[in-house]
């Protein structure tokens, strides 16, 4: 079946943004949270770019991407920033003994 | 220039208020002076607009997109109740300066009335049912802040919560009627719905209207939302005869007047509108016989004074409404301060530490005798013109069994009235301390300035009516000279009957010996409030046990929140793929 | 054809890394994900982007993915996730198919051309805002990560502050007394 470039590229899109939210819901380490994090911006940008290749707006998705890519690289170093700080004070990183906002 | 006096009605108790709270607590005597030169100017201006009253929008600021236009229609219904607010305002803001005194956090306390009275003259000015919304919402907002003002006591913060909560939840009806203007005429003016309401499917104008008769009777302490009345008598009692007597109540009985061309033609609206007024006319003047507190008689008896006004709007007699209203604010606001008075002088607001008081306080007793005059509906007063008025439309137009129990209902007012009054100033002396005064200086001064306004504001009924007649065009009202009124009051049948009504109720105090047994079997059921509170705490209850269980789902874990949002995202791509 | 099995390679590869036991290997995965998206950018025509892609994701993240793993260790954790697996799929199967069916119809129907200025002109001007976010955003986040990383200074000790105390007064006591005795003498 010949599809256009954008529907492989838009499978690829949902593929990511699916495996990116198995790993949230999966995984219990923080780290590991982290990089499913970055697999859904990852996915997010691929959308962009096809979605610019499709419209022949190239350009303008390349600006938006990377204003995504800086949000996303900050987000990240928050992330383990934040990930090294409760490894260290709190002694662990299992999502699941981090619950103090229960109830 | 008449723009600019509306706005300054709104105008100058917000400035006031923004500059007594700068101002702080350290001047006391500057804080009294400015609070009542602020409400004293907002009365003048009000006063000063009365003469050019007109239909028209005269402020008209458009805020853009979603907002739509804020406008402000000084019509005969709106400024004669932003002149309430503001006049009967001046007389508890000057009551204030003696009855706080040196009190703590004096600045909040005037901060807070004067937003009050410019939120309510707002309110009554809106033309726009979003603004109307807003003010609704900001007077709730400041209710809540006075009644708890005390906030030390736990019985003050608890009875300012109940408030807010019902009230707030009445409010909603008020909201979602504005968003359905909204969504059918485009904007949210009255006037468009007022115009065109016959152009809305009848669903949606039914659920309009009931949802605006939810709002009002929240609003209004009508029975079933009433409970949140008497517990709001920890109030300051200024606080009490302006928010609680004279205005935020009649923000209900405001909203059905202004509405009721549009809703009159919904089938059971005007009967449901008649038995909520018969029902809490009848059972909060029951409560009353009860109570043993001043403030909660007053209380149940604005409630019961509500349901006159509610009835009268179910029978299509706006004006009987509204000029029962006019009369009701001054002569309640006049008792609920003469309440005040004795209350400060006394120490105590429990009525078996009263009796005999009627020879150490003889100004009081005179204030509190024209109060009722008011209340009971007897000559002269305010009260018997506009009670009889409301009494006859309802013989005309509806049920004659409501005729009968708002008659009863006239009856017991006077035995309540009676019993009040005798439990204060007249029998044996039951209370251990002496009073410590007749009424200091300022207080004396709002009193007269509302028993004069007791006695004489039934003269200005033929204006009132011109003046309504003439800026409300979809009510279709007719306009009469007072005297026509007077000579149509005295000779009809009804008012005999009522008369003798209120005669024979308070009578029935003189004889009450022989009831003892009959009063005995009904006590229990009249301090239980007839079983809403018991309802009320039932459902708190509820809400706190499905609060409860559905804290389940608060796990505090990462990826149960995760699961959360990816359901939440699934649940609205279907919702979007089913609209698409 | 290419595409489509850089695609495949990429999402292998994603799953590769959220199954991967230990954290090392998954950061590896991650790396290699970025590499292929790269190329993919650079394939539909989005140079700069594929070549920034590269040095930030497959480099920069995957440098402080290494860094993070040697400071707060490795542990393997116990698998067992606590929503139940079939949950989790469930919802992850709603997801992709809702999604899918979504957004398909979109890439079928034609696009008209639009104009497509240079990048340069692009980024400077129609999206200047973007980059003056940008500069705050980074700023934020260096202040942040500042602030997360410092170390809280203990408070000066108590006891120790006590001491200190302790010893004036006691040096200002016998100051006193010794002025009072010197007045005794001299009166």
């Amino acid at each position: 079946m010949s599809l256009s470039l954008f529907s492989i590229a838009f499978i690829g899109v949902i593929g990511l943004l699916g495996i990116g939210f198995y790993g949230l819901m999966i995984c219990r380490n923080l780290i590991k949270i982290v990089i499913a994090l970055q697999i859904l911006v990852k996915a997010a940008l691929l959308g962009l770019i096809a979605a610019g290749n499709l419209n022949g707006q190239i350009n303008l998705s390349q600006s938006m991407a990377l204003t995504v890519i800086v949000a996303d690289t900050i987000v990240a170093v928050m992330g383990i920033a934040l990930g090294v700080q409760i490894r260290r004070r709190i002694g662990t990183l299992d999502v699941h003994e981090l619950s103090s906002l229960k109830g | 220039m008449l723009s600019i006096l509306t706005i300054l009605i709104i105008g100058i108790p917000w400035i006031g208020a923004m500059c007594i709270w700068l101002l702080g607590d350290r001047h006391p005597r500057v804080l009294h002076a400015l609070a009542t030169a602020f409400a004293l100017l907002a009365a003048i201006a009000t006063l000063s607009v009365i003469p050019f009253s007109t239909s028209q929008p005269v402020v008209l600021i458009a805020m853009g997109g979603i907002l739509g236009d804020f406008t402000l229609i000084p019509d005969g219904l709106a400024i004669f109740i932003a002149a309430i607010a503001t006049v009967v305002g001046s007389a508890a803001v000057i009551f204030a300066i003696d009855y706080m005194g040196q009190a703590k956090q004096l600045a909040r306390f005037y901060a807070l009335i004067l937003f009050f009275i410019g939120a309510m003259a707002g309110l009554a000015l809106s033309g726009s049912l979003l603004f109307t919304f807003f003010f609704w919402e900001i007077t709730a907002l400041c209710s809540y802040a006075l009644i708890s003002f005390h906030n030390d006591d736990p019985r003050a913060v608890a009875g300012g919560i109940k408030a807010l909560i019902m009230t707030q939840l009445g409010g909603v009806g008020l909201l979602g009627g504005a968003l359905l203007v909204y969504s059918y005429f485009g904007n949210y003016q009255i006037s468009s719905l007022l115009t065109h309401y016959q152009n809305l499917p009848p669903v949606v104008l039914g659920l309009m209207g009931f949802g605006f008769l939810v709002a009002a009777a929240a609003k209004s302490a009508q029975v079933p939302f009433h409970s949140w009345l008497p517990d709001a008598m920890e109030a300051p009692t200024p606080v009490t005869a302006l928010i609680h007597a004279a205005t935020m109540v009649n923000a209900g009985v405001y909203l059905l007047a202004r509405f009721y061309p549009a809703f009159k033609s919904i089938s059971g609206w005007s009967i449901a509108v008649m038995t909520i007024g018969v029902l809490s006319a009848l059972l909060a003047g029951l409560m009353a016989l009860a109570a043993n507190d001043i403030k909660r008689v007053l209380a149940y008896s604005t409630i019961s004074q509500l349901g006159y006004m509610f009835y009268a709007v179910g029978t299509g007699a706006i004006f009987a409404s509204q000029f029962h209203l006019f009369s009701h604010a001054i002569f309640k606001a006049l008792l609920f301060l003469s309440a005040g008075a004795v209350i400060t002088a006394l120490g105590t607001r429990d009525l078996g530490q009263m009796g005999g008081l009627g020879k150490r306080m003889p100004f009081l007793q005179v204030m509190f005798v024209i109060g009722a005059l008011g209340l009971m509906g007897l000559p002269i007063a305010n009260g018997f013109f506009s009670k009889e008025l409301i009494l006859e439309s309802g013989l005309e137009t509806g049920p004659l069994v409501f005729y009968l129990i708002m008659l009863f209902s006239a009856g017991v007012t006077a035995l309540y009235t009676v019993r009040l009054l005798y439990l204060i100033f007249w029998g044996e002396s039951r209370g251990r301390t002496q009073p410590t005064h007749d009424g200091l200086p300022a207080m004396r001064v709002s009193l007269i300035v509302l028993a004069f306004g007791t006695l004489t504001t039934w003269l200005l009924a033929g204006g009132f009516s011109q003046l309504l007649a003439s800026t409300l065009p979809f009510h279709h009202l007719e306009a009469g000279p007072t005297s026509t009124m007077v000579k149509q009051i005295c000779l009809a049948p009804t008012t005999w009957i009522a008369l003798g009504v209120i005669a024979l109720g308070c009578a029935t105090w003189l004889v009450r010996t022989r009831f003892t047994t009959l009063a005995e079997a009904f006590k229990p059921m009249l301090e239980a409030g007839f079983g809403f509170d018991a309802l009320n705490r039932q459902i708190v209850q509820g809400v706190k046990r499905t609060a409860a269980f559905v804290q389940i789902a608060q796990t505090g874990q990462l990826n149960w929140n995760v699961a959360g949002i990816v359901t939440g995202l699934v649940v609205i791509l279907l919702v979007v793929l089913r609209g698409a | 054809m290419l595409f489509g099995s850089l695609i495949i390679v990429i999402l292998i590869f994603a799953i590769e890394a959220i199954l991967a036991k230990q954290l090392i290997t998954s950061a590896l995965w991650l790396a290699g994900v970025s590499a292929l998206c790269s190329v993919l950018f650079f394939l539909c025509g989005a140079q700069l982007v594929a070549v920034v892609e590269l040095s930030v994701g497959a480099g920069l993240v995957t440098v402080l993915f290494v860094f993070a793993i040697s400071v707060a260790g490795d542990d393997t954790l116990d698998a067992t996730p606590v929503p139940p697996r079939s949950l989790i799929a469930i919802l992850v199967a709603f997801f992709i198919l809702l999604m899918g069916w979504f957004i398909m119809p979109i890439s079928s129907s034609p696009v008209s051309a639009i104009s497509n200025p240079p990048l340069a002109e692009v980024l400077w001007q129609e999206r200047g805002l973007d980059l003056i976010v940008q500069v705050v955003l980074i700023f934020s986040g260096v202040l942040g990560l500042l602030g997360l990383l410092a170390e809280i200074k203990p408070p000066l000790d108590a006891s120790m502050a006590g001491e200190v105390g302790a010893h004036r007064q006691r040096d200002l006591h016998a100051l006193e007394s010794q002025i009072s005795n010197s007045q005794e003498a001299g009166q």
